[in-house]
């Protein structure tokens, strides 16, 4: 634990040094960042996973354009490095976001409007030092939930998840430390919504089946993600991803499996190659006629759909398939269709029919 | 002195004016009561310029009672004989300036009556006169117009002793209003001030608030001379009212000693493409002989005519009346080379953009009273006449509108007024009322042509104004930042915190107070797909 704070102590003080240099050569003093989003993410097909591209953005203080953001930066650089680091707390970017919030004297300027302007800064410290959040002692989203026949050892406490009653284990967001003490399961499952995981939780279905579920509640944070792969790699498990059949819950499913765009940088801690989709396919509308149940897509999901079909790692015949069937028919669907069957259609029908036909999408 | 009083003549139009007095300017009360104030006006500059006076005229127009007011103007020009008092005021079209080809303010010599006449009909009450040429000997009468047979009464004359020179004359009108407006007579003054730098105004309004405009030049500018027609700018009417003032015996003799640039030559080529002889006494033309004589001046060219009987107000001089009233930051000026239209008659075009300072007008916005928007202002002058009214059916400002003023960097919130000034020896006006010039495509041409290269002057002006604005707008946002970096520097890296500050404004200054800015190309940073934005924070 030292060791790592001090090592991105000393990534954070020698980008202070660099800049400080420059001030006094009297050149413009910047940050070098590299660029995330599409046109910088490239698909790494020997990993399988989303890296980032080589494309590098300057961020000059003494470009009008640029100032604000730089001086930001540097606030956050210098707030994780002595507030956080050199006294060993964690906090939240929602905390670090009040800390650093204060008006520009002589003005109605605030050094922060909105959090979302702090929370960029940290993913841009990020990726131009090459560090993650989690060092930087920032904690992210916590956010989600899971059951199985897993012991786990976290803070020196031992924790059974399968003896934690109705809610399950809340997943932290940093996983790094969780020791696993002893893993029964032969898969885990990772349900996108939180109702299905406690329809599930409530039929004991990972007992029955002798798994992990996980929900991630929208969206997967960091803890989970970190936390399907450490047991996706280190216990050899598969991972199969229950969505809504729409381009939300495709995406849920691509940032688990090649990891996300706007973090492409953290993808080989992040993300699960092996994690295949489960449902809720266009195929499944069909075969288990729920297409009175789908819902018509809307503008934004076809502009989706469309996108996808041009990723890199969308090209496989099964998800062109699945997009252009999508496209289509025009609907899609929610989980929540199959309730259309009976309430344990899921669990005794659905999942172990579909598991057992390894009826995936790939 | 030079004798400005022999050519008077004499034209029955009296009653016509009276039942026809909308055409002359006296149509709503707003309107009526500047154009009482323009004719006086009109009449003491010319007085006075025509003696080589410098003018300087007392205005008063007092509020009397309900739509009642009394108009005051004294000037001190040479005076009227007491002899001519009568002509001057109590005559329509008795003036000098009627068949004159001569560039001059008024065109009709129906304004000094005409203003007697309004008051007469509207109060029942005659003008008061009181005029003197500085002898020591002063002449005061009350004069009416007998409308039957256009000629003044006068009454109530007095002689005595006194020193003056120069005329004042006050006529109470009715059916009049003063109110806040671009069309009052404080802008029609204000306006006139512009136009005429060499005159000095003491104004007081209705509100007997006092303005002075003084005078930016102290020379009397020249004489417009007096010159004959061009033979391309006459029309078939025209022609036949100078055949009843011409000594001409013969029609071709007529037409080359009343026309310019009409040779024998010329003049025996009208001949060849007319049916008539044209030995035949001018008096006798008939209108469709005359109308012959105009077609077949259509087909034939002539030398330009003449451009130096122009007298436009010039750049110096309209500088220095710019300085003087509108005090701009910026001004721009430009007097055309002289020009013709409708094939023949000379012009010259003057414009003037006077940029923040007094120029422009602000426009209420919002509720409260203090808040105001800038807005672009356009004065038009037909020689040196500010004209107030008809804007939207005139050639000038169709021309203004037709710039593209926002190519040149110029929104349309600016602080800016657009004056253009027509000069002419015959102003093309739309109608009897002489508010507004006729859109000619020569005309327009000239004005845009004028418009352009003064509002790209501007234009580089007003953008050099606004980098240098946002130079200093950025250097202070930028400056704010200082303290926070440095901090932050100081924290990562202890270096000192007064040096990381004194450098970091050393960096900012030199880059930002030069005035020059740097487009910043936003980054590309942010770029983060839609689908992961809810996973960021907490």
């Amino acid at each position: 634990m030292a060791t790592a704070s001090d090592d991105v102590r000393k990534k954070l003080k020698a980008l202070g040094t660099k800049v400080t240099k420059e001030i006094e050569a009297k050149e413009s003093p910047r940050i070098e960042i590299p660029v995330r989003g599409l046109s910088n993410v490239e698909y790494d097909e020997k990993s399988g996973l989303l890296k980032l591209g080589g494309q590098v953005s300057k961020r000059s203080f003494l470009n009008y354009a640029h100032a604000k953001k730089f001086m930001q930066t540097m606030l956050v650089a210098n707030f994780a490095y002595n507030e956080l680091l050199k006294t060993g707390i964690h906090t939240s970017l929602r905390d670090m976001f009040y800390a650093l919030k204060r008006t520009l004297p002589g003005s109605n300027e605030n050094t922060f409007e909105e959090q979302i302007e702090s929370d960029h800064c940290v993913v841009d410290l990020e990726v131009s030092v090459d560090t993650l959040r989690e060092d930087l002692h920032l904690s992210a989203d916590v956010r989600g939930r899971v059951v199985g026949p897993v012991v786990i050892k976290d803070r020196g406490d031992t924790i059974d998840w399968a003896k934690l009653g109705s809610g399950g284990w809340a997943i932290p967001s940093n996983v790094e430390e969780i020791e696993f003490k002893k893993v029964d399961a032969k898969f885990i499952l990772v349900i996108e919504k939180n109702a299905a995981f406690e329809r599930l939780h409530e039929d004991r279905y990972w007992e029955k089946n002798n798994c992990i579920i996980v929900t991630t509640q929208g969206q997967a944070a960091r803890g989970p993600r970190r936390l399907i792969q450490r047991l996706s790699t280190e216990y050899k498990l598969p991972v199969y991803v229950f969505t809504d059949g729409d381009a939300y819950g495709w995406y849920i499913y691509s940032v688990i499996k090649y990891g996300s765009m706007a973090l492409a940088h953290t993808s080989d801690r992040l993300g699960t190659p092996d994690a295949k989709f489960l449902g809720l396919t266009m195929k499944d509308i069909e075969k288990y006629k729920l297409e009175k149940y789908t819902i018509k897509a809307k503008p934004v999901d076809i502009k989706r759909a469309k996108d996808m079909m041009k990723y890199d790692w969308f090209q496989t015949k099964a998800w062109q398939n699945e997009l252009k069937t999508m496209l289509e028919k025009g609907y899609k669907a929610e989980l929540e269709a199959l309730s259309s069957k009976g309430l344990k259609f899921i669990t005794e029908t659905y999942l172990p029919e579909k598991i057992k036909n390894k009826d995936f999408l790939e | 002195m030079v004798d400005i009083h022999k050519d008077f003549a004499e034209h029955s139009v009296a009653e016509f004016f009276k039942k026809n007095r909308q055409m002359l300017g006296y149509s709503g009360k707003i309107k009526s009561l500047t154009t009482v104030v323009h004719e006086y006006v009109t009449n003491a500059l010319d007085a006075c310029e025509e003696a080589g006076i410098p003018p300087d005229l007392y205005i008063q127009v007092e509020k009397l009672g309900q739509e009642h007011y009394k108009v005051i103007v004294e000037d001190n020009g040479p005076g009227i004989p007491k002899k001519l008092v009568g002509k001057a005021f109590g005559k329509m079209l008795a003036g000098t300036k009627f068949h004159r080809f001569q560039q001059a303010r008024g065109q009709q010599g129906i304004g000094g009556a005409g203003c007697v006449m309004y008051g007469q009909v509207t109060t029942g009450k005659p003008t008061k006169v009181v005029t003197s040429n500085g002898n020591g000997t002063i002449y005061e009468c009350r004069l009416t117009i007998d409308v039957k047979i256009n000629e003044a009464k006068i009454a109530d004359e007095k002689e005595y002793s006194g020193q003056m020179r120069g005329t004042r004359i006050e006529t109470e009108l009715k059916d009049v209003l003063y109110q806040k407006s671009d069309q009052n007579p404080d802008e029609y003054l204000r306006r006139t001030a512009l136009a005429n730098p060499h005159v000095k105004f003491t104004y007081i309004n209705p509100d007997s608030l006092t303005t002075v405009y003084d005078r930016a030049i102290d020379a009397v500018p020249p004489m417009p001379k007096a010159s004959q027609p061009h033979p391309k700018g006459i029309t078939v009417d025209d022609l036949l009212s100078m055949t009843s003032n011409t000594t001409a015996r013969t029609t071709k003799s007529f037409l080359t000693t009343e026309f310019s640039r009409m040779s024998s030559a010329k003049a025996d080529e009208v001949q060849k493409q007319t049916s008539f002889d044209m030995n035949k006494r001018p008096k006798d033309l008939t209108w469709e002989e005359a109308e012959q004589v105009v077609s077949a001046i259509k087909k034939m060219t002539f030398i330009a005519p003449p451009t130096d009987v122009l007298i436009p107000i010039s750049e110096s001089h309209l500088e220095k009346a710019l300085e003087n009233i509108l005090k701009p930051e910026f001004k721009s000026v430009l007097t055309r080379p002289a020009s013709v239209y409708s094939g023949g008659v000379p012009f010259v075009v003057e414009v003037a953009l006077a940029y923040s300072g007094k120029a422009g007008k602000q426009i209420p916005e919002g509720s409260s009273p203090e808040q105001f928007q800038d807005r672009m202002e356009i004065m038009r002058f037909a020689n040196r006449v500010p004209l107030l009214f008809d804007s939207g059916g005139c050639g000038i400002t169709k021309a203004v509108q037709s710039v593209e003023w926002k190519r040149y960097g110029l929104q349309p919130d600016l602080p800016l007024t657009v004056l253009v000034n027509f000069t002419s020896i015959h102003v093309p006006y739309t109608g009897a009322g002489k508010q507004a010039v006729i859109d000619d495509e020569d005309i327009i041409k000239d004005i845009r042509l004028a418009l352009m290269e003064a509002g790209r002057k501007l234009g580089l002006y007003v953008s050099g104004q606004r980098r240098q604005h946002e130079s200093e707008t950025r250097l202070k946002e930028l400056m704010r930042y200082v303290d926070p970096v440095a901090e932050a520097l100081h924290g990562l890296t202890d270096t000192s915190l007064t040096k990381l500050k004194k450098e970091l404004k050393e960096l900012i200054e030199a880059k930002y107070s030069a005035g020059e800015i740097e487009e910043g190309n936003g980054e590309e940073l942010e770029k983060v797909e839609e689908l992961e934005e809810n996973g960021n924070s907490e």
